[in-house]
């Protein structure tokens, strides 16, 4: 089975801080990975070397079979990142937000393709609103229906349960779901032990800038 | 439409978009500039013969005062949104990136100019209508120029502390051949062009703006790598 | 003593020689007196400028090419004596002009190019003091370094086409009298002098990088 992730003493230190020291990790194509780990541990600068934003500063690490930081440009176009903070802009609606990330993706969604999108992660009431007066969960649920815009083999998600309800959570799973029944590989970085792991093939613990255990 | 300018024109949509919706900041550059034409006007005195001889470069001064500020917030917005870098992950050339908000500069500098020129030529007395055609070239050419590297060192301070400070410390040389081309070339046709040297500050402005262009336009994407 | 540290005293030797040979034993100009003694000086601090800038340039290409920092030490290291470089020039040049001239400060395309190569290498400077990751600082740094040096031949341009008064530069001729002599002599001399003080500044830099990755974090 190929990889969709393959890291191999994959080092990345901002100055004096060492953020990873030499993390290896397998994510094979179609599975789900859990990344778990407490604060600071480095998951997040794991997921942003992964989608291409960060250059590792020592080690090897190849994203659906391009090496980076060569092919990172590939990677893009098949990959996707949810950060934790989320990417909307605030005098945007929802529709306009996802008709942005559509054309930057190279696509021309319709409008009412783009609604549907919003009325599966139960957002059409909101979708003509600007994203300036949504709730930090509703943002979150926009996050999922943009990513969901696009086929993806890779996709990253760094914290996706926070700030969601009960509604939103099971969202986020079916999502989970329906990737991995595709063969898309799917990175879960999250505190949240119980849903992050709940689909997942393998869970890796970070500690320290450290891939600790590997599991199941 | 190619992909590049394809993902150029989404975010030139989405930052007109923006703008439209928000406006405060578009209000605010208007009177900023307002006030930068008053006050030379205060400064210099109610001499109207000096203020006629002077009306191209004071005009030029208050653009690019006023240009600066919008020119500092173009990424202003993404940070807002979540950050420069996100629009990175979006596949094909980040150059995108680059030319969509070099666009949007472009339409918001010549919103601000289609109000500056006549607001100058009433209060500095000056005739632009007569020299309407040359001077359109002239604003084009200095704009553009303006925008080029505006953009540039905006995409480049974003992330800086002091931001607001060291933009114009790195902007201001790199504007000095803009300043004197447009400057001299609105002169020399607002005097008819007696000696002939308008067609050189053209060709100077002209140059500059290409160099500029080519190089930050080539060198771009490793001002957003992270 | 190493290599560096000779490169260091014969810098400061042919300086000393040159420095002789123009205050005391070369006649004052005829036509400009004493004050021309100061273009011994002026002149070849001039030069290290330019090469220091180019130096930042060459350097900051090399870093983006194959991103390795010393490249951008090595790039830091010149900006610093290009920014004292036309400090001095600027001093150097008003002091000389006053008497020249009858002014302290003409519009020249010369000394307002080098005004403004000033703030532009300072902000040079300034962005990477406020960039903490190396990296980035590098990046960022390289890429300035990189643009001023090709705003510079354009901006001179802009400003000669704007005016002119400076002195032209000496021709060849001339330069083959006592006078050029001894200019060529400060031209070697203040070159070594800049090469001694860019390697020893970079070996600091250097240093202070080690220094600065060897933090708490270090396992």
């Amino acid at each position: 089975m190929s990889l969709a992730v393959a890291a191999e003493g994959v080092t990345r230190r901002f100055g004096r801080r060492w953020a990873l020291r030499g993390v290896d990790l397998a994510v094979p194509r179609g599975t789900v990975v859990a990344l778990l780990g407490a604060n600071g541990t480095g998951k997040t600068t794991l997921l942003r070397l992964i989608s291409t934003l960060l250059r590792p500063t020592a080690g090897r690490l190849e994203v659906l079979g391009r090496t980076l930081p060569a092919g990172g440009d590939a990677i893009r176009a098949r990959a996707a990142f949810m950060t934790a903070g989320g990417h909307a802009y605030e005098e945007l609606t929802g529709v306009e937000n996802l008709r942005f990330a559509a054309r930057m993706s190279g696509t021309e969604a319709a409008a009412d393709d783009l609604r549907g999108a919003l009325a599966a992660v139960n957002l059409a009431g909101a979708a003509d609103v600007p994203v300036r007066a949504w709730s930090t969960g509703m943002r979150k649920r926009l996050e999922l229906a943009r990513l969901g815009l696009r086929p993806l083999e890779l996709v990253l998600l760094d914290e996706p349960f926070a700030s969601l309800d009960e509604d939103g959570v099971r969202l986020v799973h079916e999502a989970v779901r329906r990737w991995r029944a595709a063969g898309t590989a799917v990175v879960i970085a999250s505190h949240r032990v119980e849903d992050a792991t709940r689909h997942a093939d393998e869970i890796v613990r970070l500690v320290g800038g450290r891939a600790a255990a590997a599991t199941r | 439409m190619s992909g590049l300018a394809r993902r150029a024109a989404a975010i030139l949509w989405k930052d007109i978009l923006s703008e439209t919706r928000a406006r405060q900041g578009f209000t605010a550059m208007l009177s900023f500039a307002a006030l930068v034409l008053f006050m030379f006007g205060f400064a210099i005195g109610v001499d109207n013969d000096l203020l006629e001889r002077l009306a191209g470069g004071l005009l030029w001064v208050a653009i690019i005062f006023t240009g600066t500020l919008s020119l500092g917030r173009t990424f202003q917005n993404e940070e807002l949104a979540g950050g420069t870098r996100l629009l990175r992950l979006y596949p094909g050339d980040p150059r995108a990136i680059y030319l969509g908000k070099l666009a949007g500069n472009l339409v918001v500098l010549a919103a601000l100019e289609i109000v500056l020129f006549p607001a100058a030529a009433i209060l500095y007395r000056v005739d632009f209508a007569a020299q309407a055609g040359p001077l359109l070239l002239v604003a084009a050419l200095g704009t553009f120029g303006f925008s080029v590297i505006g953009t540039f060192f905006s995409a480049l301070t974003v992330h800086l502390r002091a931001r607001e400070l060291l933009l114009p410390l790195l902007l201001f040389p790199a504007l000095v051949p803009v300043v004197l081309g447009s400057v001299g070339a609105t002169d020399a046709f607002l005097a008819g062009d007696p000696l002939g040297r308008a067609g050189g500050w053209l060709r100077l402005l002209a140059s500059y703006d290409v160099i500029l262009f080519v190089v930050c336009v080539w060198i771009f994407p490793v001002v957003l790598e992270e | 003593m190493n290599k560096l540290t000779m490169l260091g005293w014969l810098a400061i030797t042919l300086i000393a020689a040159g420095s002789v040979l123009g205050l005391a034993v070369l006649p004052a100009d005829a036509l400009q007196g004493e004050v021309q003694r100061l273009l011994y000086v002026h002149v070849p601090v001039a030069w290290v400028m330019m090469l220091a800038f180019f130096v930042v340039f060459l350097m900051s290409i090399l870093y983006l090419v194959q991103r390795q920092l010393k490249w951008d030490l090595l790039a830091v290291s010149a900006a610093e004596l290009g920014v004292l470089a036309a400090v001095l020039t600027l001093i150097l040049g008003t002091l000389w002009g006053r008497p020249t001239w009858g002014i302290w400060w003409a519009w020249d395309p010369r000394i307002t190019t080098t005004a403004l190569l000033v703030p532009i290498y300072a902000g040079y400077l300034v962005v990477r003091s406020m960039t903490e990751d190396p990296e980035r600082r590098a990046r960022w740094a390289s890429v300035i370094g990189l643009i001023a040096f090709v705003q510079v031949p354009i901006m001179y341009l802009s400003v000669f086409w704007w005016r002119s008064l400076h002195q032209p530069p000496s021709s060849p001729q001339s330069m083959w009298s006592a006078y050029g002599l001894v200019m060529l002599l400060g031209f070697v001399a203040y070159t070594l002098a800049f090469a001694y003080l860019w390697l020893r500044r970079y070996r600091l830099a250097t240093t202070e990088l080690e220094l600065e990755l060897s933090g708490p974090g270090e396992g």
